[in-house]
Order: structure tokens, then C-alpha cells, then sequence
């Protein structure tokens, strides 16, 4: 037999993500030279020749007009046989002539068609493998691009919220599965001032999360510079316009806030408006201005408001308002307004708004947009704050109690020790016996382990936010995870012989230990997020107690 | 905040005695911190382990149980454990936990060691 190599090749161009070239050499049968691989392209004539042929073609007894067929009489092939498999071409056997001269004889041609009936499905193999690994490739990358995406977006999320007396913040972030381009801050500015950062990056995953992080720095530099909020967002979107990626841009609110007078002073970047809680009813903030990073040269027009004792505002981004039912109906600004006009502010303002957007969307929801919320409320009258009917039960007698702090930490391993020392730095200052403080120390620590551990499986994206009120005879913390509807275990003595005999574990001391310190224990759950409630009363045995 | 991974100070009083001062945090993520200290501690002929908590912190749940996996360890060696330097705080906690019945505590380091060598 003349030179046999041939070269398989992917000519379909219907998966070119897969195009595939298999070589397969002949050599152990006979012949030396290989052809050089051949481009037929996918509207040639002779692809729909091959496809329909039943077994080996002489290429000289072929009459088309094709240019791929000119190419492979011009490199010699005489003899193709198409690899077909499952009724696809996947490849072409391409013989030269043979080396007696003498033409291919009806067996030669029959040997051949056997050879390429057995072939083609193995290659066929091979291809969808070597397929397979390129889609595991690519979503390998995606998955590691969207880890990127996500710890570059925490980096400059903050850590803390700001403690404002008389004013509770609150805030919530949660990434879409996507990772979008939220962000927000609190700056710190002369004369006790504070500055509030809500934006959101077009376009997700790393693009957006590296524009966010320009952003903020160039926010975070600019704003305790310039104070006011339209020279701030001028000055940033003339340093972002030359740095911006094409098709991108950057929506960001920007307000100024005298926490002393509750001046609220807002520039508007085309961000969502905020809204004001007032006893009239709820307000939007209107300032004209185009997003960062669009067009240069542009001004942001400045609006004043006072938030009077009790008034409140809020924040947010696209992810809330843009939301959709499984009908495809959406959220809307309208249910956002309605929300904000029931509950003026504050933590209880976010979970109203979130209990509201689950029970909206139904359950198994994929979350399309990043959503972010803030909200600031000023205290009314004396600085005391109503708890609101989710928390009243719990009040003492009808005592005032005051919120003398509210946050929330990531839930990581050793963030018990940040709030057990924010509630005690809030408790400075209050009458409360030094020993009775540790006790509350570390009930509050071990109820925060729990709700990292058990309640938010200590995943950063999910915060453990923290309450803390007072009044003149008992201070009141609520510590509020993710966990769901699953009470907390009836905290039982650890049986002390039974771990030292290897019969129990040697942990398992969390809840014994809270219910040890404080009077009062209570848990509660409200749409998807469980509440610890630990009350100790100012006056009282200072020494702990076994839990009754 | 004191670093997590700090290795543990341990001294050698006597072949009999030896002190672990447990400075800063005690918690879980300690736990091959202290159990390094106790290996270094405690030879064959050891007979009493001192826990120094003078320069305690803070100490949660999961420092309890430390303290527990301690204690079996310390039983099956037949080591005595002994602690000293506790704040009223960790010291009621250990009483709470029962944990007083079975690690001997004192005020000071020199009350533990003349426990732990009489």
C-alpha cells in the first residue's frame, strides 16, 4: 500500500470552541509523508459530499466545485474516507496514492472503510473529553474570578458602623451570586461631621470590583478635603472619566451629615434617591447629576435637608427595587417608599424591607443584583428610642430603654471579642458593677459565637448585627443571626464526669455559661433571622448563678 | 489583641513541677498552642502541671473545653493539674463549671507550687 498518513481534522465549524484537530499516523502500516492539515470551509460543497457519502471517495472521480477539494488534489490525496459517527462528520481519512502506483483495489477500499467505521467513534470520544476539560477549565476560571471579585468587594466594605450619638445606623450588604459593583462607607470629616457613601459599578465580577475599589479610594481621599458632597463627586468623576473602562460607570450618593443638627446635606451621582422617613410621610432627596466616570466637566447639583429627632433616611441600591417575582413583576420604588413610611428607620427598617423582599420574591430565589441598604435614624425626643413592637415585649415595666449602640460584625472566627468590647465601651458611663459587666461580657461573646457558628455557619457575607439598649434597671442585648426558624437547645449542666471520663465531648459550655451570667434569656425568630435576647438588671447578685 | 498562635511560656520548677502561664486568649484556636506547651511541660516524671492565668484575657466556652481535654490528659498521666492567677470573673466560671473540683486553684503561683510540691 502507497504512503498511508492521513490527518484527521475537525471541519464543522458549529462548535468552534471545540474545534479539534486529531492526528492519526499510519505509519506502523506503511508510509512516511503527512499531509498538511486541510480548512474546508463550512459552506464548501464538499463537507455536504463527504457527509452524505457512504464510504471511501476517489478524489479524482469527484466533480464539485470546491476549493477545498482543489487543495487536496494539489497536496495528492487520492482516496478520503469521512469519519462519520452519530450521523456527524467528525473527520476525514485522507490517503495518497499508493506506493505500487496502482490504484486503491475495492478491498483496499473496503479495509478502509472498516478501519474509519471503527475509528471515528473513538476520535468522536476523544473529542467530547478533550470538550469536557475545556468546559471544566472555563468554569474553574469563572469560579475563581468571582472569588477574586468577592474578597476584593469586602476589602472595602466596612468593618464597623459608625457609633453617631443619638443617631442609629444601620446598614446591610449582600452580594448576588454574580458579585455586582455595591459599595458604601461612612467617612469620617471636620467638625464631627460624617460622610455617607452609597454607590453601585455597571457590570459585575472583577471589572466591577476593581472600578469600585478606585472609587472608594478616590471618595475616601477627596471627601474629608472638599466637605461638600457636589465638589467631592465633581472632583472624583474628573479623576475616574480618563481611568474608566468603556461601558462602565459608577451611580454614588453622596451625603454630609451634622449628626449635632441633623444637616444633611446630599449630591447625587444618577443613584437611587433617598428616601426621609418624616411624620408627614416619606420624602425622596432629588439632586440632579450624571454617574461618575461618564462625561468630564460635570457639576452635581447640592440639596439641604434637616432630619428632625425621630426622622430617619435610607439608602439603597438597584438590587431591592429591581428584584423580581417568579411572574416577573418587580419590587418597585413604590413598596420601597410604603416601607419606609411604616418604619421611620434603623435596623428594624432593614429587616422589614428584606422579610418584605423574600416574602416577594418566594422562596429559592436567585438573587439577580447586589443589594445594599443604609439607613440612619435620628432619636426622638430625649434620645430614646421605642423599640418597636418586635423588641417590647422584653421591656421592663414600661422602662425607657435607650439604643446606645447597633451593629454588626462579619461572622469570623474571633469577631465575639469586637463585640463583646463594643458593648462594653457602649456601657461606659452607666452604672453597672464591674462584675456584672464581665458576666455580661461573656454571655454576649458566647451568644455571638453561636450566631456565627450555628446561625451564619460562619460565613463572612452574613453578619451577626448586635443591639444594644439600656435603662435605669437593666441593660438589654439582641443578637440576630441568619439561622433561620430552628430554636436554641434548652441549655442543660454539662455533665463535668462524663467529659472527663471520654463519655461527652469536652466542649458544649456556650449555652450553659450565658444562661449562667445574665437574668434573662430569650430567643426569637422573624422571617429567615433568629434573635438572642440577654437582659441583666443593674441591680442584683453579683455573683452568677446556675441557669434555673 | 494577642496573637493566637503565640507559643505558651513554660518553665520548669522542679522534676516534679512545671508552670504553663497562659497569657492573653484562651480559646479553641489555641488549642495546639497549649497542648505544645503541655508536651514540653510534662516529662515521665512530672507530677503537677501549674496553669498560670495571671496574664489571662479572655477565655470562652471553647477555652473550657480546652481546659477539659486538658484535664483527661493530665488524669491518664497521672499528673495533677493545678491553676492560679484567675480574676474573680474565670474564677467563678470555674466554679460554675465545676472544673474547681478537679484542677486545684490558687492565688498565686508560689500557693501552687507549695501545693503542688507538698
Amino acid at each position: 500500500m502507497s504512503t498511508i498518513t492521513q490527518t484527521v481534522r475537525r471541519v464543522l465549524r458549529r462548535r468552534p470552541a471545540a474545534a479539534l484537530e486529531v492526528d492519526v499516523d499510519l505509519e506502523a502500516v506503511a508510509g512516511h509523508e503527512e499531509f498538511p492539515p486541510f480548512d474546508i470551509a463550512p459552506d464548501d460543497p464538499l463537507l455536504t459530499y463527504f457527509a452524505a457519502s457512504a464510504g471511501a471517495v476517489q478524489v479524482d472521480h469527484l466533480e464539485l466545485d470546491s476549493p477545498a477539494l482543489r487543495a487536496m488534489r494539489e497536496a495528492g490525496v487520492k482516496v478520503v474516507v469521512p469519519l462519520v459517527s452519530q450521523g456527524e462528520l467528525i473527520g476525514l481519512l485522507n490517503l495518497g496514492p499508493r506506493l505500487s502506483e496502482r490504484d486503491y483495489s475495492s478491498d483496499d477500499r473496503k479495509l478502509l472503510e472498516e478501519l474509519a467505521t471503527h475509528a471515528a467513534p473513538a476520535i468522536r470520544v476523544a473529542q467530547l473529553v478533550r470538550e469536557q476539560e475545556a468546559e471544566a477549565r472555563e468554569r474553574e476560571r469563572l469560579q475563581q474570578e468571582l472569588r477574586v471579585a468577592t474578597l476584593i468587594q469586602q476589602q472595602f466594605l466596612p468593618k464597623e458602623l459608625p457609633g453617631l450619638g443619638g443617631w442609629q445606623v444601620a446598614a446591610y450588604y449582600q452580594s448576588a451570586r454574580e458579585v455586582g459593583g455595591d459599595f458604601y462607607d461612612f467617612i469620617e470629616l471636620p467638625g464631627d461631621q460624617v460622610g455617607i457613601i452609597v454607590g453601585d459599578v455597571t457590570d459585575k465580577g472583577v471589572p466591577a470590583a476593581l472600578v469600585m475599589a478606585t472609587t472608594h479610594s478616590l471618595l475616601r481621599a477627596e471627601a474629608p478635603r472638599l466637605i461638600e458632597p457636589g465638589r467631592v463627586l465633581e472632583r472624583v468623576n474628573e479623576l475616574l472619566v480618563d481611568e474608566m473602562p468603556p461601558n462602565m460607570f459608577v451611580t454614588c450618593l453622596y451625603a454630609v451629615l451634622d449628626p449635632a443638627t441633623g444637616r444633611l446635606r446630599i449630591a447625587n451621582a444618577g443613584h437611587n434617591l433617598p428616601y426621609v422617613a418624616t411624620a408627614d410621610g416619606p420624602v425622596e432627596l432629588r439632586a440632579r447629576g450624571l454617574p461618575l466616570g461618564l462625561m468630564a466637566g460635570m457639576t452635581y447639583e447640592e440639596v439641604q435637608a434637616t432630619l428632625e429627632p425621630g426622622e430617619g433616611m435610607l439608602l439603597h441600591s438597584d438590587g431591592v427595587a429591581e428584584a423580581h417575582n417568579p411572574e416577573r413583576e418587580m419590587f418597585g420604588f413604590p413598596r420601597l417608599l410604603d416601607l419606609v413610611d411604616r418604619t421611620l428607620g434603623g435596623q428594624e427598617l432593614i429587616d422589614r424591607i428584606l422579610d418584605e423582599l423574600r416574602a416577594f420574591t418566594g422562596a429559592g430565589w436567585l438573587q439577580e443584583d447586589d443589594i445594599t441598604l443604609v439607613t440612619l435614624q435620628r432619636s426622638s425626643g430625649a434620645g430614646h428610642y421605642d423599640a418597636g413592637p418586635a423588641t417590647a415585649a422584653a421591656l421592663t415595666n414600661g422602662d425607657a430603654h435607650e439604643l446606645l449602640a447597633q451593629f454588626t460584625v462579619p461572622s469570623a472566627s474571633g469577631n465575639e471579642r469586637i463585640v463583646m468590647d463594643r458593648v462594653a465601651d457602649a456601657l461606659t458611663g452607666y452604672d453597672l458593677d464591674p462584675a456584672r459587666l464581665e458576666r455580661l461580657k461573656t454571655a454576649v461573646a458566647e451568644a455571638t459565637m453561636n450566631a456565627m457558628e450555628h446561625g451564619n455557619a460562619y460565613r463572612e457575607d452574613l453578619p451577626v448585627a448586635v443591639r444594644l439598649y439600656a435603662s435605669e434597671t437593666a441593660v438589654r442585648v439582641l443578637i440576630t443571626d441568619h439561622g433561620g426558624e430552628g430554636d436554641i437547645p434548652e441549655a442543660t449542666t454539662p455533665d463535668l464526669e462524663a467529659k472527663l471520663a471520654g463519655l461527652q465531648s469536652p466542649r458544649g459550655w456556650g449555652l450553659f455559661l450565658i444562661q449562667s451570667m445574665v437574668d434573662a434569656v430569650t430567643t426569637s425568630h422573624d422571617g429567615g433571622r433568629h434573635t438572642i435576647e440577654l437582659v441583666l438588671h443593674t441591680e442584683g447578685d453579683s455573683n452568677a448563678s446556675h441557669p434555673v | 489583641m494577642t496573637q493566637q498562635t503565640a507559643a505558651l511560656d513554660v518553665q520548669t520548677v522542679s522534676p516534679r513541677t512545671a508552670i504553663i502561664r497562659i497569657a492573653g486568649d484562651l480559646t479553641a484556636a489555641r488549642e495546639a498552642a497549649l497542648m505544645d506547651a503541655y508536651n514540653a511541660a510534662a516529662t515521665a516524671e512530672t507530677r503537677a502541671v501549674i496553669l498560670d492565668f495571671t496574664n489571662l484575657e479572655y477565655m470562652n466556652s471553647t477555652g473550657i473545653g480546652l481546659l477539659v481535654t486538658l484535664l483527661v490528659r493530665a488524669n491518664r498521666q497521672r499528673q495533677k493539674l493545678l491553676a492560679c492567677g484567675f480574676t474573680d470573673h474565670y474564677r467563678q466560671i470555674l466554679e460554675l463549671t465545676r472544673l474547681d473540683d478537679a484542677i486545684g486553684i490558687h492565688d498565686t503561683e508560689a500557693d501552687a507550687i507549695t501545693a503542688a510540691e507538698s
